[in-house]
């Protein structure tokens, strides 16, 4: 369950460890620590629902995002939407017709990366469910500072000093970008060279996720 | 008739157009709607601002409060931006408390001013501790016809260009506060962040990049909203965010990315041009 | 109040700068007598009996490209805009209802009224204003051709000059109309206010407020709103707020009367005009579908003929 992180020091993210299975009454869960961030994830599906939420061609997915505070806000809401976005061009929607899919997002721990850790645990999650997906996605964030440095999966304190953070998800079988989103403003040079750093990172993360299936799992691996 | 062959095979339907090279509304990929912006339509508001661009209406007012700074930062004042869908500009939003569509863009639209510092909320502190001016920004979208986020930073920009600070005279001693409105000052602005709005359809083998989409175009891509934003600030990016859609490789990237440069550099001249038409006006009444 | 946490909130404490500026605590004598100059013309240049222009170029249809009908009515300052909706299955119902159900709703912009700024939550006023409007539009459309369905009419009031009710019934009537929703008759609805022996035709809001405030004596003072359906001559709401004696409101409703009655006639301007434009579109694409099929028949002429010749 714990990977070791590679030699290249320009690669290196913040360990990860993960157990699956971690809740009992899911259909899948995944708890997911990067570094000092934790998220647990539940998913449960494929789900009988209301007449008025089914949709005829595939399923309907629902993300519930809840903050370690309890009260919602209105950025609860954004990540909701952009976990709701990445996981559907994931999933194989159309094998699950008139079906709901749920997936509950807990926050436990959020010392920086957090949206980034919460899209890998949904991830895990979704294996760990055995829903069918088109592709697996990673996600990295990274910070850029005031002398355009970028570092991979920041700490706190390098969040404090950052002039940018992003974060990038990409998918399994071609590498392309399935979700982004920034803060903080930079220019054009350091937004394409971070894309290229976190694309090569996510690497890392897919095979921690091959780690982690082949240790859950009899036939693979 | 093309309506009926819209409803029973929409996506057929959306792919006879993609396959030429043009979309149902007869616009090419990357040419974008005209924008047509006026500002100080509301009398009642500090600074208004209405833009239309193709089907899309959003209309911005600015009110003027004053409040005590909090706490924690005695010398910042507020700026609060809100987005409100009514019932009133599509189907798709029913009557009552904001949806989940209106909290993401409220969310999107407020980072991105944020993360630009167009205002430096310093500017906006009276007398530290004691009294600072409140921005309440609410962006009213009257019809939505897609590329929402764009429209709304543009009116935004619009308004706080036009917005005129009234000077404010405060008594220590007796914690009396006169306003004089007839001595106005213009909000300091630093920088003019621009968004522009993409939908990515992958058509075939290949990803199809749509500058500008309509709500239709928006839909056919996977639903809420706009899949990539990107928001120039005076050269430098100050917000990316994508979701949905199709995936994105790095040449659609270097096109879009130059789009938007483009983009924000015209938002950026019919804005001045507006504000300067309104302005000499204003002087010459 | 709690705080809303679907919305940014500002500090709880905010208030108005308008409340800090000299002229904000007038007394009702002075505001009274700043209502009329010398010459017995109004603030904004009007006579006492005249009511703001509401000819074609202030009222159009097809704003809201979205909606199924939509209206805008620009009068003088107060800037409404109204869209409707194809009718849907009414939701939270089990029972059948004969008649169709309208399902209205009035809204203030938060940046609309010049006094304060208004909640995004609706309040009474607004409450009050969205069943104020389903009582006056009830009367005008044919409910008995959509049993168990209901028509969404949305109003929202950009900017508050005054007549507000009126001019919302207004536009909803012209978004009806656009909307091809079946009526009896069009709908119009005009305002007036009171302030002693004075009659203020189609106030503006500084003259409401004065109207609406309660003065030391007792006079008349009030406003009050009155919609009709025109041809029919029925009038389809009577809205009344203040006091006033019974000879007062007798004379006013007389010249309501006359003033929803000038109006038609723009009224039906505006839609003929939408009507005759939309059927001058349809003739010129179906011209131009012509025009294409007899090309296409050409070249499908000359193609059989190079087929028969090979």
């Amino acid at each position: 369950m714990i990977t070791d992180n590679d030699e290249l020091k320009d690669f290196k993210l913040r360990p990860m460890k993960c157990e699956c299975n971690y809740l009992n009454r899911s259909d899948g869960s995944a708890i997911l620590s990067q570094g000092q961030t934790v998220a647990v994830v539940s998913v449960n599906g494929p789900l009988d629902i209301k007449m008025q939420s089914q949709s005829i061609g595939k399923a309907t997915l629902e993300v519930l995002f809840s903050s370690k505070g309890g009260k919602p806000s209105i950025g609860d809401r954004y990540k909701e939407h952009v976990i709701r976005q990445t996981c559907e061009s994931a999933i194989l929607g159309c094998l699950y017709p008139r079906t709901g899919i749920t997936v509950t997002i807990q926050e436990l721990e959020d010392y920086g990366g957090f949206l980034a850790c919460c899209l890998n645990a949904c991830c895990l999650a979704l294996l760990n469910a055995g829903l069918a997906m088109r592709h697996t996605f990673a996600a990295v964030s990274c910070a850029i500072d005031e002398q355009g440095n970028i570092q991979l999966d920041p700490a706190p304190a390098q969040l404090e000093t950052s002039r940018a953070t992003m974060t990038f998800v990409f998918e399994s079988r071609e590498k392309s970008l399935v979700t982004a989103f920034t803060d903080g403003s930079y220019s054009d040079s350091a937004y394409s060279e971070a894309m290229e750093r976190c694309r090569s990172a996510s690497d890392l993360v897919f095979q921690f996720y091959k780690q982690i299936v082949s240790k859950y799992s009899y036939v693979i691996g | 008739m093309s309506e009926v062959y819209k409803l029973i095979h929409p996506v057929k339907f959306f792919n006879d157009y993609i396959s030429k090279n043009v979309r149902p509304d007869g616009r090419s990929f990357s040419e974008q709607r005209n924008i047509k912006l006026n500002v100080d339509a509301i009398k009642t508001a500090d600074a208004s601002a209405l833009i239309k661009c193709g089907n899309t209406s959003v209309i911005c007012g600015i009110k003027l409060e004053l409040a005590t700074p909090k706490a924690e930062e005695p010398n910042k004042g507020f700026l609060i931006t809100n987005v409100e869908l009514p019932p009133l500009c599509s189907s798709k939003y029913r009557p009552g408390p904001p949806s989940d569509s209106a909290q993401v863009t409220s969310n999107i639209v407020s980072d991105i001013i944020n993360n630009s510092k167009c205002v430096d909320l310093t500017d906006l502190c009276i007398v530290p501790d004691k009294l600072a001016w409140v921005l309440y920004c609410d962006m009213l979208c009257l019809d939505n016809g897609g590329s929402l986020v764009d429209a709304c930073i543009i009116t935004l920009m619009a308004s706080l260009k036009t917005l005129r600070l009234p000077t404010v005279t405060y008594d220590p001693e007796t914690e009396d506060i006169k306003v004089d409105t007839n001595v106005q000052t213009k909000l300091k602005l630093n920088g003019l962040p621009i968004a522009t709005s993409f939908a990515i359809y992958k058509y075939m083998d290949r990803n199809v990049t749509l500058v500008d989409p309509s709500s239709y175009e928006e839909d056919m891509c996977g639903g809420l909203g706009a899949n990539l934003i990107l928001c120039y600030n005076k050269g430098f990016l100050c917000s990316s965010q994508k979701f949905g859609g199709s995936n994105f490789s790095v040449d659609c990237e270097e096109k879009a990315l130059k789009i938007a440069k483009e983009r924000a550099q015209l938002a950026e001249e019919v804005i001045d041009v507006c504000i300067k038409n309104y302005e000499s006006k204003t002087n010459t009444v | 109040m709690p705080q809303d946490y679907r919305r940014f909130n500002g500090p709880e404490d905010s208030v108005s700068y308008k409340r800090f500026t000299k002229d904000y605590l007038k007394p009702y004598n002075i505001l009274n007598d700043e209502l009329l100059n010398a010459k017995e013309l109004r603030q904004d240049g009007r006579a006492l009996t005249e009511a703001r222009s509401m000819c074609m170029f202030f009222a159009t249809t097809q704003v809201v490209s979205q909606a199924k009908g939509s209206a805008y009515v620009e009068r003088d300052k107060t800037k409404i805009i109204c869209s409707v909706f194809d009718p849907r299955e009414i939701p939270h119902q089990n029972e059948f209802s004969q008649l169709g159900q309208i399902y209205c709703e009035v809204k203030f912009a938060t940046f609309s009224c010049p006094r304060k700024r208004r909640p995004h939550a609706p309040d009474a006023e607004e409450k009050a204003l969205s069943v104020a409007l389903r009582k006056a539009l009830e009367p005008a459309v044919c409910r008995h051709l959509f049993p168990n369905y209901q028509v969404d009419v949305f109003v929202y009031i950009l900017e508050h000059d005054g007549a507000c009710l009126s001019n919302a019934i207004n536009a909803a009537g012209l978004a009806l109309a656009d909307a091809a929703v079946p009526m009896y008759d069009v709908i119009t609805a005009s305002t007036i206010a009171v302030v002693g022996d004075k009659i203020f035709v189609d106030p503006t809001e500084s003259e409401e407020y004065v109207a609406l405030t309660s003065p030391e004596t007792n006079i008349n003072h009030g406003v009050i709103i009155l919609s009709m359906l025109p041809e029919l001559k029925q009038i389809s709401d009577f809205t009344h707020i203040g006091s006033m004696d019974a000879e007062c409101i007798t004379n006013a409703m007389d010249i309501l009367e006359k003033e929803c009655i000038k109006i038609v006639p723009h009224v039906q301007k505006v839609i003929v005009a939408n009507l005759v434009k939309g059927f001058e579109e349809r003739k010129k694409l179906e011209k131009e579908a012509a025009e294409r099929e007899q090309l296409l028949n050409t070249k499908m002429e000359e193609w059989k003929k190079l087929l028969n010749a090979g």
